[in-house]
C-alpha cells in the first residue's frame, strides 16, 4: 500500500537518507497529500540549502485547479529555493471563512486566491499582510490594468497581486434569431452596440408559451447569468460609490435607471411567468449546465462572461451563436461593462512569506497568467499580455480582452464588498420580482450598507 | 417489566369490526382487507415519495450528458453511464474523504457508545441527592444552538495544543484545528439527546437486579458493565446509528474545523462539484451515491437490532 | 415491577445533613456523570461566557477586540435584516416542528404494520435522512423546478398552478419546510420505539370495549406517546431555529431575502462580513430566544403529555 511507502520515505528523510526536495517528489507521486509533506517536512531538520516551503490555497475547482496546478509545477521546476504546494479548500468568491479560521489558528497558508473585489474587506478586517515591503520602490500599477490595480489596494496600500480578470458581454444565439426572421447582423460589434429597448423588442418576438400560458421559450430572461445589479447599474453609467462623500451609491440615478428598466421590462411581461421560467436565480450555480437557459435553447439572449466562449463549446457545440456589445440606454450612448477576477494574498502568519512573494509573482507574473489564459481562458490583467496578438487568435476571446477590458468598470473596492454584494442582489430581486420599486429597494440598500462603511471613512480609492 | 412486543399498530391502524356472526367468511375477506390491502396501498404510496429523491439521485448518477439536457427528463437512463461513478471519484479526492468520514464517524461512535451510557447510568441507576436537577441541567444543554459555540469553539481548539504521539513519547504542540479532534473530542464527554435516551431505556431495567448485586458486593462499576450495559445494548445500537449518521453527514463542524484536502470529509467534499459557473451534476449524484450506499447497507443489516430490538418502554 | 424512578429525596439544598449511604450515592453518581461535568464546562458553559464577553465588542476576528459596551445589541434592534431573519426563522419552525411531529407520527404508524414485507417500507422511509443536505438540496432543486421538475410536472398535471419553490419569495420557506420532511424517518425511529412499549393489553382492553380505530389511537396511541412528542418537538425547535445548510446551499438567503435565515444572517456576519463581535451579540439573542421558547413549551406541555405515574 501507498501508506507503507510513504512511512518508509518519512523514515528515509528523517535518518538522512534522501533529501527533501527528494523527498517531496516521491512522496507527492504517491498522492500523498501537501499538507502532510509539509508536516513531515517541518518535522524534520531543514539544511541551509534545502528548498523552503510555499502552501498555496485556492477555493478553486476544476478546471481552473488543475492549470494552477500547472502553474505550480512549472514554478517548482525553475526553481530550487522554494517550492510551492497547492491546496483546495473549501469557500468561494466571499466565502473565505477557511481562511479566516486558518489565519486565527494560526494554521493559515502562505498564499490565498482571493476575488479581487475581497481584498480591501479583508485587508481592512486586518488578515491580510501589507505588500509594500516586498515591492520595495517599485511601482506595479502600470503592470496592470487600472481597475485590477485599484481593486488590489486598501487605503492606498498594496494588499494584492492581481490575477486573471474577466468581462460581461450579450451573447446571441444567431439560428434562434434567425428563424424569428431577426438579422443577426444589427448585433455586429461593428455596428456598435443596440439599445436595451430594441433588445426588448427583438426579444419579445420571441417569447413562447404553452398550453397553461407558461413561457416556454424566452428571448431574454432579463436576470440570468450574469445580468446582475450591478450589470445594470454600469450599462446605463451608474456609480456604486461616492469617493468624496465616502457614501455608497446604490440610489444613484444611473443605478436606479438600469434596474427600472429591468423592473419594466419583467412588468409588461407578468413577473410570475418570468420567474417561474427563470427558476430560482440564487447566488449559487444550482442548475446542472446542461439545463441551463442558453445552452438548452430556451432563451436566445444572455449576458454572461468570455468563460462561456469555453462552456459553449463544451456542453453545445451546435449552437451558433455571437457575442455583442452590452446594450446602451440609447442611441449613441457609450457601452459600458464590468470586470471581476481574482488575485494573490499573503495572509497574516504566513510562514515564507518571502518565498509566498517569490511564488506570487510567478503566479500572478507573466507566465502564470499567459498559462491561465492559454488552459482556461481566463483573461490577463498584465497590460502587456492583453496586448499580445499571438494570444488572442480567437476573434471573440480578442474582442473580450481588447475591447471590453480597456473600458470596463469593476466593483468599488469597498471593506464592505461583500455585504454590499449581499444587499444588492436583495434589491435587485424585489426589483425583478417586481415586489418594490427601483428607487426603495435601492435606497433600502444604502440604509442597510452605509453604516458598516461608515467607521472606514475617509477611504482612498487608487 | 420485560420488554413487550406487541404489534401496536394492529390495534392502532388496521380496524377489526365487530364481525356479522352470520357471514364469517366475508368478516374475514373485510379483515384481510382492512389489514393487509389498505395498510399495503397506503404505505406505497408514501413510499413512492420518499424514495423519489433517491431514486433521481440514481438514476441521474446514471445518465449520459446527453440524456440530462432531455427535456422532459427521461424516467430511467436509455444508456447507462457507469463511467460516472469512476469520474466521480476521480474528480474529487473521493478516497482521501471517505477515510476521513470513516474515521471520524468510528471514533464519533466510540465516543457516543463509551460516554452516554455511562453517564445516562448515573443519571438512572443511582439515587443521589440532587440528581433530578442536574438532569434537567442536561436536558436544558439541547437548547443551546451549535452556532451560538461555534465562534469561541474555534479559538478554544485553536488554543489548545493537541498530543502528538513519537513512539512512546508523547508532546504537545500545535492546536486542533484542522484534525479529526474538534469533531470527534467532544462525542466523548455525551451529548443530552443521547444521554436522555439511554436514560429512558436503563430505567426499564429492573431495579432489583442491582439491588441484588449490591448486597452480593458487586461494585457499581461492574454493576453497570456486567448487569445493565448488556441489557442496554439496543439502546446503545440506537445511538451508534444516530451518533454514526450525524458524523457521517455532518457540515457545518468540517466547514468550520477542517481545512484542506487531506482532511475533509465527503460531506463538505461533495461541494467541490460545485464551481463558480458549473455545476457537474452527474458527478455529484455518483459520488453522493456512493456516500448513501454504506449507511443504506448497514440499515438493512441492522435493521432487527435497532428497530426490532428497542422499545422505550413508557416514557417520563 | 417498577418502571418509575426511584423517588428522589430532597436534594442537598433541602437538606443540610447527608446520610452515609447518599453521601456514597452522590459520590457515585458524580463520578459516572464526570464526563458530562467535564464536557458541559468545557464545550458548553466556556464558549457562551466567551461568546457572551465577544457580543460586547467590536471584532473582525483579527487583532485586538475593541470593547463598544451594549454597542451590538443595540445596532441588532436597529437593523432591519436581524428582523427579517428573526421573522423567517419563526416562521419556518412554526410550520416545521409541528408539521415534523405529525410526519414522524405517521411514518412511525406506518412502519409498525403487521406485514412482511415491512423492513422494506422502513427502509425506504427511511432512505432521505441518510443522503448528504448537500446533495438532497440540489436534487430538490431539480425535483422542483418550475420548468423542468417532474415535481412541478405532476402538480400541474392534476391542475395546479406552476410554483418555482426556491425563486419565489412566498414559497421560499415553504419549500424548506416541505424539504425538512423528508428527514423524518430519522425521529420517526424513535417514536417507533414508543409504539413499541404500549403495552398490548391497553388495546386488547380498548378493543373489548369495542373501540375503533380513531378511538383506540385518540385514546391510547397518542397519550402513551405524548412525551416522545414532546422530546421530537423540542428537538423540531431547536433544529428548526438553526437551519442553515439548506439555505447556504440552494438560496443564499433569497430571493428578496425570503430565507435568510437566523442563523444564516449569522454566519455571514461572523465569517463573511468580518463582524465577530455582531454574530456573537446574535448568538446570544438566539440562545436566550430558544430557551424562552422551550421553556414555555414545557409549560405548556404539563398539560397534555402523558405521565404512566400520575
Amino acid at each position: 500500500m501507498a501508506d507503507s511507502t510513504y512511512r518508509d520515505l518519512v523514515r528515509k528523510l528523517r535518518g538522512g537518507r534522501i533529501s527533501r526536495r527528494h523527498f517531496m517528489q516521491s512522496a507527492a507521486a504517491l498522492g500523498v497529500s501537501a499538507t502532510s509533506i509539509s508536516s513531515a517536512l517541518r518535522a524534520n531538520p531543514s539544511y541551509a540549502q534545502e528548498a523552503s516551503e510555499v502552501v498555496f490555497w485556492t477555493t478553486h475547482t476544476e478546471p481552473e485547479l488543475s492549470s494552477l496546478q500547472n502553474i505550480v509545477d512549472a514554478f517548482n521546476a525553475g526553481n530550487s529555493d522554494v517550492q510551492a504546494t497547492l491546496v483546495q479548500v473549501l469557500g468561494d468568491e466571499t466565502d473565505t471563512t477557511q481562511l479566516m479560521t486558518a489565519v486565527r489558528g494560526g494554521s493559515g497558508p502562505d498564499v490565498y486566491m482571493l476575488d479581487r473585489f475581497i481584498v480591501a474587506q479583508r485587508a481592512a478586517e486586518g488578515v491580510l499582510q501589507d505588500l509594500s515591503e516586498f515591492l520595495g520602490g517599485e511601482d506595479p500599477s502600470e503592470t496592470y490594468v487600472p481597475f485590477a490595480w485599484a481593486e488590489a489596494n486598501f487605503q492606498g496600500t498594496p494588499f494584492a497581486l492581481p490575477f486573471d480578470t474577466d468581462a460581461r458581454a450579450l451573447f446571441y444565439n444567431i439560428g434562434m434569431l434567425q428563424e424569428a426572421g431577426i438579422d443577426p447582423a444589427q448585433l455586429d460589434i461593428a455596428n456598435g452596440p443596440i439599445t436595451w429597448d430594441s433588445l426588448a423588442e427583438m426579444a419579445t418576438q420571441l417569447n413562447e408559451t404553452d398550453a397553461d400560458g407558461n413561457f416556454s421559450r424566452m428571448g431574454f430572461a432579463a436576470y440570468t447569468d450574469q445580468a446582475w445589479h450591478y450589470t445594470y447599474g454600469f450599462a446605463f453609467g451608474g456609480n456604486f460609490f461616492d469617493e468624496a462623500a465616502c457614501e455608497v451609491t446604490p440610489d444613484d440615478a444611473g443605478v436606479v435607471a438600469g434596474h427600472q428598466w429591468l423592473y419594466d421590462y419583467v412588468a409588461a411581461l407578468d413577473p410570475q411567468k418570468v420567474n417561474a421560467f427563470a427558476g430560482p436565480v440564487a447566488a449559487t450555480v444550482t442548475v446542472p449546465e446542461e439545463q441551463q437557459v442558453f445552452i438548452s435553447e430556451r432563451v436566445a439572449f444572455t449576458i454572461t462572461g468570455n468563460w462561456y466562449l469555453k462552456t459553449l463549446p463544451q456542453y453545445a457545440p451546435d449552437i451558433e451563436y455571437g457575442v455583442a456589445l452590452m446594450p446602451v440606454p440609447n442611441e449613441g450612448d457609450e457601452s459600458a461593462t464590468w470586470a471581476g477576477g481574482w488575485s494573490a494574498v499573503i495572509p497574516q502568519g504566513a510562514r515564507n512569506p518571502e518565498g509566498a512573494w517569490q511564488f506570487m509573482q510567478h503566479l500572478a507574473g507573466e507566465a502564470g497568467q499567459r498559462t491561465y489564459l492559454e488552459e482556461v481562458g481566463n483573461l490577463p490583467t498584465i497590460v502587456s499580455l492583453l496586448e499580445e496578438s499571438s494570444l488572442f487568435t480567437d476573434e471573440r476571446l480578442r474582442f473580450f480582452a481588447q475591447d471590453l477590458l480597456p473600458t470596463a468598470r469593476n466593483r468599488p473596492p469597498l471593506p464592505v464588498g461583500a455585504r454590499y454584494w449581499d444587499e444588492l442582489t436583495s434589491a435587485w430581486e424585489r426589483i425583478y420580482l417586481n415586489q418594490e420599486e427601483p428607487e426603495s429597494a435601492l435606497a433600502a440598500v444604502k440604509d442597510r450598507v452605509q453604516p458598516d462603511l461608515q467607521g472606514f471613512c475617509p477611504i482612498d480609492v487608487v | 417489566m420485560a420488554r413487550e412486543q406487541p404489534m401496536a399498530g394492529t390495534a392502532a391502524m388496521p380496524a377489526i369490526g365487530t364481525p356479522a356472526v352470520g357471514d364469517a367468511r366475508r368478516a374475514w375477506l373485510l379483515k384481510q382487507f382492512r389489514e393487509k390491502v389498505v395498510p399495503r396501498v397506503a404505505l406505497i404510496l408514501v413510499c413512492a415519495l420518499f424514495i423519489l429523491p433517491f431514486y433521481w439521485m440514481v438514476v441521474t448518477a446514471l445518465k449520459t450528458r446527453e440524456e440530462l439536457v432531455m427535456y422532459p427528463p427521461t424516467l430511467w437512463p436509455s444508456e447507462l453511464a457507469w463511467s460516472n461513478f469512476r469520474e466521480a471519484v476521480e474528480y474529487i479526492p473521493f478516497f482521501r474523504y471517505l477515510f476521513n468520514t470513516s474515521a471520524i464517524t468510528f471514533l464519533t461512535i466510540v465516543g457516543s457508545v463509551i460516554s452516554n451510557p455511562i453517564i445516562a447510568y448515573g443519571f438512572s441507576r443511582i439515587e443521589w441527592p440532587g440528581r433530578d436537577k442536574v438532569f434537567y441541567v442536561v436536558l436544558a444543554t439541547v437548547f443551546i444552538p451549535f452556532p451560538v459555540l461555534i465562534v469561541a469553539l474555534f479559538d478554544i481548539f485553536a488554543n489548545t495544543p493537541r498530543p502528538v504521539f513519537n513512539g512512546l513519547e508523547v508532546s504537545w504542540e500545535g492546536n486542533w484545528i484542522n484534525t479529526y479532534m474538534p469533531l470527534v473530542a467532544p462525542m466523548f464527554f455525551g451529548n443530552a439527546f443521547w444521554i436522555f435516551l439511554m436514560r429512558q431505556f436503563m430505567m426499564q431495567i429492573p431495579f432489583e437486579i442491582s439491588d441484588a448485586a449490591r448486597i452480593d458486593g458487586a461494585s457499581e462499576f461492574r454493576i453497570f458493565s456486567q448487569i445493565v450495559l448488556p441489557q442496554a445494548l439496543p439502546a446503545i445500537g440506537v445511538i451508534s446509528i444516530f451518533a454514526g449518521l450525524h458524523a457521517w453527514n455532518d457540515f457545518l463542524g468540517p466547514l468550520i474545523f477542517l481545512q484542506n484536502e487531506t482532511m475533509y470529509t465527503l460531506a463538505v467534499g461533495l461541494t467541490f462539484f460545485q464551481s463558480q459557473h458549473q455545476l457537474q451534476y452527474s458527478l455529484l449524484m455518483a459520488a453522493s451515491t456512493l456516500v448513501v450506499l454504506p449507511v443504506i447497507a448497514l440499515f438493512l443489516l441492522f435493521q432487527r437490532t435497532f428497530v426490532e430490538g428497542i422499545s422505550l418502554g413508557s416514557l417520563k | 415491577m417498577s418502571t418509575t424512578a426511584p423517588p428522589i429525596r430532597p436534594g442537598p439544598f433541602g437538606r443540610l445533613h447527608l446520610t452515609r449511604s447518599e453521601r456514597r450515592n452522590l459520590r457515585l453518581g458524580l463520578l459516572f456523570i464526570s464526563p458530562w461535568i467535564v464536557g458541559f464546562l468545557a464545550f458548553l458553559v466556556y464558549p457562551i461566557v466567551y461568546t457572551l464577553r465577544i457580543s460586547f465588542t467590536e471584532y473582525t476576528g483579527f487583532g485586538e477586540p475593541e470593547w463598544i459596551g451594549l454597542g451590538n445589541y443595540q445596532a441588532l434592534l436597529q437593523d432591519d435584516l436581524f428582523w427579517i431573519s428573526l421573522y423567517n426563522t419563526l416562521y419556518y419552525t412554526a410550520l416545521a416542528a409541528p408539521l415534523g411531529v405529525v410526519v414522524a407520527m405517521g411514518l412511525a404508524l406506518s412502519m409498525n404494520q403487521p406485514l412482511r414485507e415491512v423492513p422494506l417500507y422502513r427502509a425506504i422511509l427511511y432512505l432521505p435522512s441518510v443522503i448528504p443536505l448537500f446533495t438532497l438540496s440540489f436534487i430538490f432543486l431539480i425535483l422542483m423546478n418550475p420548468t423542468q421538475g417532474i415535481f412541478n410536472q405532476f402538480l400541474m398535471a392534476i391542475g395546479l398552478p406552476n410554483i418555482n419553490w426556491f425563486g419565489d419569495p412566498a414559497w421560499t420557506k415553504l419549500a424548506f419546510v416541505f424539504l425538512a420532511q423528508f428527514g423524518a424517518g430519522q425521529v420517526a425511529l424513535i417514536f417507533l420505539a414508543g409504539l413499541k412499549g404500549i403495552p398490548v393489553t391497553l388495546y386488547e382492553a380498548a378493543m373489548l370495549d369495542g373501540a375503533g380505530v380513531w378511538s383506540r389511537f385518540r385514546n391510547i396511541t397518542l397519550p402513551m406517546m405524548t412525551p416522545i412528542i414532546l422530546y421530537d418537538l423540542i428537538l423540531g425547535l431547536s433544529l428548526g431555529l438553526q437551519v442553515f445548510t439548506q439555505a447556504y446551499v440552494i438560496t443564499r438567503g433569497g430571493p428578496a431575502d425570503a430565507s435568510r435565515f437566523y442563523v444564516l444572517y449569522l454566519y455571514d456576519n461572523a465569517f463573511r462580513y468580518g463582524k465577530m463581535g455582531y454574530a456573537s451579540a446574535m448568538a446570544w439573542i438566539l440562545f436566550v430566544i430558544t430557551f424562552v421558547l422551550a421553556m414555555l413549551i414545557f409549560r405548556w406541555s404539563q398539560r397534555w403529555v402523558h405521565y404512566e405515574n400520575q
